[in-house]
């Protein structure tokens, strides 16, 4: 029989590597899509799941059993997301140039309404998300994908309430800019 | 009430306003146009980014990645607490049985007479000191080996007192025996530093066997701030590497002598 999580994680807080490897199969795909979502790109993703894991892995002891496990390791996947971000800086900014350039309303690419209709919204919104600070996008994904309250947000981030409310607020007014001509597209159609 | 904000409508959006406050936003909501209009624009572009598709990852990922995952993670450690536990009782044996050795090769009128035709052999297997100190290393080997797990084992327990401390005092009062034992010989065959670095450890491992059943903050405190100020663990370390080095040094001089 599977083990739960919660006694997989007492399992593997005994050094037992066989139950550490029922969560990471378990989880590793929810922490894909979001370490995906945090750096917008599959390989980075990959990296920020390893990461994860081995952080959590180090971290097990500190886990206390009556909290949720994947709410612990979306955590700490986050965390991870952001240092694998801020490690690379200079990517980063060369890449938010461009998106900003590229989601400018003056944009002359391809029409939006072949963009919306041929399936493009998820790269439209990943740009727009890669446009976000580090902080926001963090801030954001917990709010708006993972249904995160402030204050987890906050324990999550070290930030203050001010500040993580903020950083949602502004995050969420980029992306409506970032998406208007997409919306437009779609009104006019 | 006054319009509300944006920074009002995104919070009433993902239900973080008051219950109060939620009640007269969406009053005013459905009395005023302009910011209907705003509250629902937010809400489909908010809808777009549900509708955003990520790529899923290729069959096999999880396996792959506990693999990776798996090549980064500490090694287990050679043994369970279990069975380096049990090699205690079995070093304080060797230590007896050396002591017993190293005591009749010192004793006077009770060295073993050779045979003539034994001789040569005789004369290199049993040099006395020799063949105390390749024991002596020997047995010391599994003692310090046994000793840095212990002391290992105590620097990454945690401080809630969750763990017992049974096994490690037990294993502490063993060490200290047999390390009496082991000292006592190396200082008859002229081993000092050997003796003098078993003399440092005995207070820490009477300490561990001496601590509280459970594990506690305080004590545990205590007892690194101990290992770590007399560098303890870098020592047997180091002495553990000399001791391996002086044991593969004796085995090929007795090869070349042979």
């Amino acid at each position: 029989m599977q083990l739960d999580d919660a006694a997989a994680v007492a399992q593997a807080k005994g050094g037992d590597q066989e139950a550490f490897r029922v969560l990471v199969e378990r989880h590793s795909r929810s922490i894909y899509r979001l370490a995906y979502r945090m750096t917008g790109k599959p390989e980075d993703a990959e990296d920020v799941v390893q990461e994860t894991f081995v952080r959590a892995y180090k971290q097990l002891v500190r886990f206390e059993a009556r909290s949720n496990f994947a709410t612990w390791l979306y955590r700490i996947g986050f965390n991870c997301s952001i240092d694998y971000m801020r490690a690379r800086p200079h990517r980063e900014s060369a890449e938010a140039h461009d998106t900003l350039e590229r989601l400018s309303p003056g944009d002359s690419g391809p029409s939006m309404d072949d963009r919306v209709f041929a399936g493009q919204i998820g790269e439209k919104v990943q740009d727009a998300l890669k446009d976000l600070s580090p902080q926001e996008r963090a801030a954001f994904l917990m709010r708006h994908y993972h249904g995160c309250s402030i204050e987890e947000i906050c324990e999550a981030l070290g930030l203050k309430s001010n500040a993580a409310k903020h950083s949602i607020f502004r995050a969420v007014k980029k992306m409506r800019v970032a998406l208007r001509p997409l919306m437009n597209a779609r009104v006019e159609s | 009430m006054s319009h509300p904000t944006d920074d009002d409508l995104i919070l009433h959006f993902y239900g973080e306003l008051p219950p109060g406050e939620a009640a007269q936003v969406d009053g005013h909501l459905r009395a005023c146009a302009s910011c209907h209009d705003a509250w629902s624009e937010l809400g489909e572009t908010l809808k777009l980014v549900d509708a955003a598709a990520i790529p899923e990852p290729p069959d096999g990922f999880e396996r792959v990645m506990w693999a990776k995952v798996q090549q980064t993670l500490p090694a287990p450690r050679r043994g369970s607490f279990w069975n380096w536990r049990q090699l205690v009782p079995i070093a304080s044996l060797a230590a007896v049985v050396l002591a017993a050795v190293t005591l009749s090769y010192r004793a006077p009128g009770k060295a073993p007479a050779a045979r003539p035709e034994m001789a040569p052999m005789v004369k290199t297997v049993a040099d006395p000191n020799r063949t105390s100190e390749r024991v002596l290393l020997t047995a010391l080997d599994g003692h310090f080996e046994q000793t840095e797990l212990l002391l290992t084992e105590l620097l990454n327990a945690p401080e809630d007192g969750a763990a017992g401390f049974d096994y490690e005092r037990a294993t502490a009062d063993d060490l200290v025996a047999s390390g009496r034992l082991y000292r006592m010989t190396a200082e008859q065959i002229g081993k000092q530093h050997l003796a003098a670095i078993l003399e440092d450890l005995e207070p820490v491992l009477m300490e561990i066997a001496r601590s509280p059943e459970k594990s506690n903050r305080n004590a545990l405190k205590s007892l690194r701030s101990q290992i770590g100020d007399d560098d303890l663990l870098f020592k047997v370390r180091a002495v553990t590497n000399e001791i391996r080095e002086r044991q593969q040094e004796m085995i090929t001089t007795h090869e070349g002598s042979l």
